[in-house]
């Protein structure tokens, strides 16, 4: 058995802030706690699958925006709940951390936003119809991958706050003292 | 291009990050990687030969 095996052997502890560096940066938080290749396995599968998606989607797939209220269950909701109604692709995108961060600045502080060049921003409604109506649905397939990348995020959030889901028990050694 | 030739990176990766979070060891990871890899595949190819079968009808 290698140190490395031992160490998997390890029950994990609960850590609100591995949890809270894999929200922000995918497999920061398993870095953080020294699992370095799962981190960096996290890193680059949710960082690649997530701008591979917003590049197929022509960089315009990731924004939240402005509308009117929406009534849900006979609940009227206001603004900012009601852009994610607008758009509920967003509260899966949520989940990849800093870099959906700018989608929130631009839709919170438009004004302040020049820094961002548009990045993130929410495309006109002739851009949006451009969009979907000359392509070969790949726009509406890239989403899908930023979508994907932000809930699988979900799941190493929580294995970052609690470990893998299966554990191996520590194995006894074969011979102890009476 | 189809857009189906982006499917195998969606596959991939979903395979490989879900194992990712059920265990710790590699070999546990990419041999749980592989058998969710063959489920989406097989998945996929059932309903692509349903659609197929029904399409020689409808």
């Amino acid at each position: 058995m290698t140190t490395t095996d031992r160490q998997d052997q390890r029950p994990h502890e609960y850590s609100f802030f591995a949890a809270l560096l894999s929200y922000l940066v995918p497999g920061m938080g398993q870095i953080y706690q020294g699992r370095i290749g799962k981190g960096l396995l996290f890193f680059f599968s949710l960082y690649g699958m997530f701008f591979y998606g917003w590049w197929l989607g022509d960089k315009s797939n990731v924004y939240l925006p402005h509308g009117d209220s929406i009534v849900v269950l006979g609940k009227r909701i206001d603004e900012p709940w009601a852009s994610i109604g607008h758009r509920p692709q967003f509260a899966g995108q949520f989940w990849m951390g800093v870099c959906v961060w700018p989608a929130i600045v631009q839709y919170r502080f438009p004004e302040k936003a020049g820094f961002l060049r548009g990045y993130q921003r929410a495309p006109s409604e002739e851009e949006l119809n451009r969009l979907q109506k000359n392509g070969d649905k790949l726009w509406d397939l890239a989403w899908v991958y930023t979508v994907v990348a932000g809930v699988l995020n979900i799941l190493v959030i929580y294995d970052a706050f609690a470990g893998p889901v299966f554990q191996l028990e520590p194995q006894k050694p074969e011979w102890a003292p009476v | 291009m189809s857009i189906y030739w982006h499917l195998p990176i969606m596959i991939i990766i979903i395979s490989l990050v879900y194992s990712a979070t059920r265990y710790d060891q590699w070999g546990m990871i990419l041999r749980e990687a592989f058998r969710w890899g063959l489920r989406m595949v097989s998945f996929l190819v059932m309903i692509a030969v349903v659609l197929v079968v029904l399409s020689f009808f409808i």
